[in-house]
């Protein structure tokens, strides 16, 4: 009995673990998501600056380090954010511009293709949000992406 | 049931290697379909492994003595408490449990990471799988627990057979921190393999940003965490039972257990100059691969009986299969790493001398210096005998005379490390963060003069745990203090808000406090004191300011084992202290002979006394005793360790934060591929 127990689970859990590659699931995408963008690296260390920034005011505040140095370091932190913030928008420009060209490419092939920065129009302010987000950059509220023109 | 277990092991090897190579064809080819099948493989060979473990732990509980395993090393008087623990005293039942921690390791990984890490995951079910092909082999062919007892007849032919009573259960096991104790260890070398499959991963897909730091930074901290109760708990064990009044031999053991918790204490301290700096990334690979294959080695050492210890297992033959997977971890990774070196340059240079980053650095290095002077000592005998044909082994003087330096500058970079600001720390930032600290340690220092400490070693050690707590204490006053002139808090509230702002940094200094009170606890060997005696009833001893007077001697048995016992009432500045009752024990099933300690304990110091044996011609009782101060803050540091381990895990408001940002971009990435958040 113990043996025919043993038997059944293996199998059952061999169907469980090929049953991935037998369904045809036409809803999720073929191949894996990217887990780093550069923009949400960019995006990333930015808040990472910032929290060295409040660190460092708080350090400053504790009297834990000199002016001299409070001064030198919050300096080069801001340069460092700054620098971040600037390519996070030169990065999301591009991708507009990426968005663009793309289009215009379907639309003299003569195929129909459905623009990116229209999917994500605020329904209540009407801002075009050029990037996949889930709530407004205008007025925050959530946004229901279009999936057709 | 046995042959449940047998069918439960090889399904598992079966999903193993499925997984693995699955695992690595979804990452070549980027598939989900491939990478899920994979991951549902990783479960599955959880599901096989926890199946044969629950099948072992039946044949223990039930007394089956046809199963070798369970007849070598149980029996029906051990006691139901200590039958569970049989699992993992021998080498084959300990085999699958470091296989079923691997397993639910891997099963935490799949599903902690079912959303995320997305490109990485099949690379990383492929190394953990790897691992596990490689131990659930070991388990099936080598060792297997589950081997049936028969006896050959006459003719040549096997008949199964089952023994009426079992060997039973190492009778230095049979002790409740034995209990708990190998499973820390374990749970702190298997997880070593989660951070060093990331690590694998990330170089694989070539994705060598801090994503796969940050993902296994707690993935770190949780098997360490362990790692370091594990070596604690040991120490205690052998403290209380082993009888020779000391908690740490530097046995070979000990010291494969110590290896990686200083290789993953260097980690944990690099990790943070990789995430704020982007430095450092090919020396942080570097720690995750000794990591592992210290970890590995730990397991080896231990399993192998290569070398003598007092956990050496009888001479075994599964060394050279871990002779060989070593050398494969090593082939692999190094070669990969060396491989992928282009992706690896640092993003930041260190910009002084006197900072943050080269504080960490400088600990880095030290922490590996320990590491090669305890992997020496530790390997010495089989080097010895490779060389010259005679095994030499080094004893603690060798282990002392290195790491009581190494120690007392690790000691200090816990008090200096916290001081110094990131990039660059000016002289006047040192003079106002150092001043405090150095005039609570030279005061202490002073006082121990005036007192009659002259020796230089616990001298030392005595002001620099004053200089650290005072550095740490400064840092959480001066933070609590910010806090109620920023916000009106009272202190209480203060530090409270302060620490759970950055549980990172304010469990660490937990950690660091740990560390101080570990050293108040070592630095009381120094002062130790032991005395022996042949005693009978009414005998008195003297011992510095105790006396003990022995009130019988008694003998006795129970169903576990026989005992003779010596009853000592024992006295301090005419205070009654009560009575201790050392035994001695012989188990009946293994015919062993054990002490059993006798211990009253204050945080001051420890009275221990042992009842050696008896005197054949006097047939008087040898009592030895021992006063150890300070033994009780090795314990109290171990918890506050594993207790700032634990606040440093709680996620703090910036994490928080991150994790949200994170959350966003993956609904948002899962919103353009057409599926609804949230949905797998």
């Amino acid at each position: 009995m113990p043996l025919v127990v043993v038997f059944a689970i293996a199998g059952g859990l061999a169907v469980f673990v090929v049953f991935p590659l037998l369904s045809a699931d036409s809803g999720a995408k073929e191949t894996l998501p990217v887990d780093v963008t550069p923009l949400s690296d960019l995006r990333r260390r930015r808040l990472v600056a910032y929290e060295n920034l409040q660190d460092l005011e708080f350090e400053y505040q504790a009297k834990k380090i000199a002016l001299e140095d409070y001064e030198r370091l919050r300096q080069n932190y801001r340069r460092e954010a700054a620098q971040l913030m600037a390519a996070a928008q030169d990065l999301e420009h591009t991708a507009v511009e990426d968005n663009f060209i793309e289009d215009e490419v379907a639309r003299r092939r003569g195929r129909r293709r459905l623009p990116a920065v229209e999917s994500y129009v605020c329904a209540q302010c009407g801002f075009e949000n050029p990037l996949p987000v889930k709530f407004c950059g205008e007025c925050g509220s959530r946004i229901t992406p279009r999936t057709g023109r | 049931m046995n042959q449940f277990g047998s069918v439960g092991l090889i399904a598992a090897l079966a999903f193993a290697v499925y997984g693995a190579v699955a695992g690595a064809l979804g990452g070549k080819f980027r598939s989900v379909k491939i990478t899920r099948s994979a991951e549902r493989a990783a479960l599955a060979f959880g599901v096989m492994i926890t199946l044969a473990v629950l099948a072992l732990e039946y044949l223990i509980l039930s007394d089956d003595f046809h199963n070798g395993y369970v007849a070598a090393h149980s029996n029906r008087a051990l006691p139901l408490y200590y039958k569970v623990p049989v699992l993992w005293s021998g080498q084959e039942g300990s085999l699958l449990f470091w296989t079923w921690l691997l397993a639910l390791y891997g099963a935490g990984v799949v599903w902690m990471n079912r959303r995320t890490n997305r490109q990485l995951m099949p690379y990383v079910v492929s190394i953990l799988m790897g691992t596990g092909v490689f131990f659930s082999w070991l388990v099936l062919r080598v060792a297997n627990p589950f081997t049936e007892l028969a006896l050959e007849g006459p003719n040549g032919a096997l008949a199964a057979f089952t023994a009426p009573d079992g060997n039973g259960l190492n009778p230095s096991l049979q002790y409740p921190s034995m209990v708990i104790h190998p499973p820390m260890l374990y749970l702190g070398y298997v997880g070593m393999v989660v951070p060093f499959a990331f690590a694998m991963a990330a170089l694989l897909t070539k994705q060598l940003g801090d994503n796969w730091i940050r993902t296994t930074r707690r993935w770190t901290m949780v098997p360490w965490m362990f790692l370091g109760a594990g070596i604690v708990l040991g120490g205690n064990w052998a403290y209380e039972v082993l009888g020779w009044g000391g908690y740490w031999a530097w046995d070979p053991v000990e010291n494969a257990s110590l290896l990686p918790w200083l290789a993953g204490t260097a980690f944990l301290h690099s990790v943070m100059i990789q995430e704020k700096r982007g430095m450092l990334k090919v020396w942080n690979i570097v720690l995750v691969i000794s990591l592992f294959f210290l970890s590995i080695f730990g397991t080896f050492l231990t399993r192998s009986g290569i070398v003598s210890s007092i956990h050496a297992f009888a001479q075994s033959d599964i060394g050279p299969y871990f002779a060989v997977f070593l050398g494969i971890i090593l082939t692999f990774s190094l070669t990969l790493l060396f491989l992928r070196l282009e992706y690896l340059k640092s993003e930041n240079r260190l910009d002084s001398v006197v900072s943050r980053e080269s504080g960490f650095l400088f600990n880095n290095w030290v922490l590996l210096a320990a590491v090669f002077a305890v992997l020496w000592g530790t390997i010495f005998p089989i080097v010895s005998k490779a060389v010259e044909n005679s095994t030499v082994t080094v004893g603690p003087p060798f282990f002392n005379r290195f790491m009581i330096p190494i120690g007392l500058i690790l000691l200090f970079l816990t008090g200096a490390g916290p001081l110094l600001a990131w990039r660059k720390t000016s002289f006047r930032s040192i003079r106002r963060s150092f001043t405090a600290p150095l005039i609570l340690a030279g005061t202490t220092g002073l006082i121990l003069l005036v007192k009659g400490v002259r020796d230089l070693y616990p001298w030392m050690t005595i002001f620099l745990c004053a200089f650290v707590a005072g550095s740490i204490g400064q840092e959480f006053y001066k933070g609590a203090r910010t806090r109620q002139r920023a916000f009106g808090e009272n202190f209480l509230q203060a530090m409270y808000n302060l620490t759970l702002r950055n549980t990172r940094r304010y469990g660490g200094y937990v950690i660091h406090i740990g560390v101080v009170l570990l050293f108040v606890g070592f630095v009381g060997q120094a002062f130790r004191t032991e005395a022996r005696a042949t005693m009978e009833e009414g005998d008195l001893l003297r011992v510095k300011d105790y006396v003990l007077r022995c009130t019988s001697l008694s003998a006795g048995e129970n169903a576990n084992y026989e005992y003779v016992r010596a009853a000592l009432a024992v006295v301090k500045g005419g205070y009654a202290l009560g009575t201790l009752e050392p035994e001695r024990r012989l188990f009946k099933a293994s015919q062993e002979m054990l002490s059993h300690v006798a211990l009253h304990s204050t945080l001051a110091e420890d009275l221990y006394v042992v009842l050696a044996g008896q005197d054949q011609q006097t047939n008087k009782a040898i009592i030895q005793v021992f006063i150890n101060p300070l033994v009780a803050w090795v314990w109290i540091g171990g918890a506050v360790l594993f207790l700032g381990t634990l606040l440093a895990l709680v996620p703090s408001r910036v994490e928080r934060e991150l994790a949200h940002l994170r959350q966003q971009q993956e609904e948002a990435a899962e919103v353009i591929d057409g599926r609804s958040p949230g949905e797998n």
